[in-house]
């Protein structure tokens, strides 16, 4: 089984981090999020160490420093999505252009939207707006 | 003169969603830019308001190609989270399915760029010779495409012994094209000419960028997670890593036919040696423990990996799927930089891209 090592840092410590992995040639598996129990966002740095993965997480802010300077697309395109799908702000982090979500999407609906909403509530939502 | 060609939202060779906006100096491709995003089905939304094993049924959906890896690593996943042991005789079908997929992708990507190339009677032997692994799958999995071969806790269905003498038999029979092929790859003069030098992504770019998989591979990137970070029962088997330091479409080509002698190695010793007992756990419907698992497998085209966080109960809390095509989709505009229009095609599709994977 692959050894998953969760540790918890501060925001201040992404970046340095990144740094370090990045010099040690470690790749940057994914960057994750999800909403928690208690409603904040946890959001994981995962990097492969092998033969594990170590993940960094920093749980309750909604503006983040990007390490798309550090690992380039390897994380740029992680930060975008995660942009699209909960509204998380990374620093420096270009977003002009969408990633995955329509236009319409994220114009009308707003980001985060598809994610955090449980999908009965957007179903309600929906049939509201179509005035059924 | 200065002009920007539009390719797509759809790959002319692929059938697949993807824009290529290609600001070119006459025939010369000067930059590019790769946009995805077409097919976005929001699987990973769905996926929480499933079960266990309805995320199995759904994540098989997430690509026609690889369906087996992503219900291998969502099951990993939830696996891990449970503190699940899976039976020996589970995991090594597991393994024997997911090399047979990854002779199969090889297979059927050599084949289209063939196709791409413009060398079509290769393209039709090599699919011809990738039907003999697609009747053993069926054989094996009852489907050709959506195997439904993995459970929680182990695998669905076993291997009977006529059946794994059926797909020793295949192994054997799969060399001797397999030589050919491979033989017709690395010395056929139109494969040298559209391939040699073209869509070249240097070593240093592929670190960079995060490149997985055989495209990584190809461009002397040496990585591999079933070699690296061993998983399932991987550590018990003795397979080489190929790989190409060219950096460009032919060694993406080189790479993904010597796998495919590598998956054969696996499956024959995987055969060989299959443990007696179990292949799962049983039926019930498993809970997802409160936890969090994130778990890679090496998918035919590179490095997939899921993260599951369950809350104790029947559903997921959070499913997230990344797929190898979004690790290597970002290195396409670098590696198109400086080719002609004419092989943008070809460079495109030498990623081996699954753009409904990578959509999800």
């Amino acid at each position: 089984m692959q050894e998953y090592k969760r540790i918890d840092i501060s925001k201040a410590e992404i970046v340095p981090i990144a740094e370090r992995m990045r010099k040690q040639n470690v790749y940057l598996v994914m960057i994750h999020a999800f909403v928690n129990k208690e409603g904040l966002l946890d959001v994981s740095w995962d990097y492969a160490v092998d033969p594990g993965v170590e993940s960094y997480h920093v749980v309750g802010e909604t503006t983040l420093p990007s390490i798309g300077e550090i690992y380039d697309a390897a994380a740029t395109w992680p930060e975008r999505e995660l942009n699209e799908l909960f509204g998380i702000e990374f620093e420096g982090l270009d977003t002009t252009q969408r990633l995955f979500l329509p236009e319409d999407l994220l114009e009308t609906q707003g980001r985060g939207q598809i994610m955090v909403t449980p999908l009965a509530e957007l179903v309600e939502k929906n049939k509201k707006e179509a005035g059924q | 003169m200065s002009y920007i060609v539009p390719i797509g939202p759809y790959h002319p060779a692929l059938e697949e969603p993807v824009h290529a906006k290609l600001y070119t100096e006459g025939e010369l491709i000067k930059d590019a830019e790769v946009f995805v995003g077409y097919n976005h089905r929001g699987i990973e939304k769905l996926a929480t308001e499933r079960n266990a094993i309805q995320t199995l049924v759904l994540v098989e959906r997430v690509c026609g190609i690889c369906s087996h890896s992503h219900a291998f690593t969502y099951a990993m996943c939830v696996e891990a989270i449970n503190g699940t042991e899976v039976p020996k005789r589970g995991q090594y079908i597991r393994v024997i399915t997911a090399e047979l997929e990854r002779l199969h992708s090889h297979f059927l990507w050599l084949g289209i760029a063939c196709h791409i190339i413009g060398h079509d009677s290769m393209f039709m032997h090599i699919w011809d010779e990738r039907e003999l692994v697609m009747d053993i799958l069926e054989k094996m999995t009852g489907n050709r495409v959506n195997y439904a071969m993995v459970t929680i806790g182990g695998a669905r269905r076993d291997i009977d012994d006529d059946l794994r003498r059926e797909i020793l038999d295949a192994c054997v029979k799969l060399k001797a094209p397999l030589d050919r092929i491979t033989e017709i790859a690395l010395t056929d003069k139109t494969i040298a000419m559209r391939t040699k030098g073209v869509g070249v992504l240097p070593t240093a770019d592929a670190i960079r960028l995060g490149a997985v998989g055989p495209h990584a591979r190809a461009s002397g990137v040496n990585i591999d997670v079933r070699r690296d970070a061993p998983y399932s029962c991987y550590d018990e088997f003795e397979f080489d890593v190929p790989v190409v330091d060219s950096c460009d479409v032919f060694a993406r080509v080189v790479v993904r036919a010597l796998e495919c002698y590598e998956s054969i190695k696996i499956i024959q010793q995987a055969l060989e040696n299959l443990p007696e007992g179990p292949i799962n756990l049983g039926t019930k419907l498993p809970k997802i423990k409160e936890g969090q698992a994130v778990c890679r497998h090496e998918a035919p085209r590179g490095q997939l990996s899921h993260m599951v966080v369950g809350n104790g109960g029947l559903t997921n809390h959070r499913v997230s799927v990344h797929v190898p095509s979004f690790k290597n989709t970002p290195t396409v505009p670098f590696m198109l930089r400086n080719n002609t229009v004419a092989d943008a095609g070809l460079i495109i599709a030498s990623i081996d891209p699954c753009f409904s994977c990578l959509d999800r």
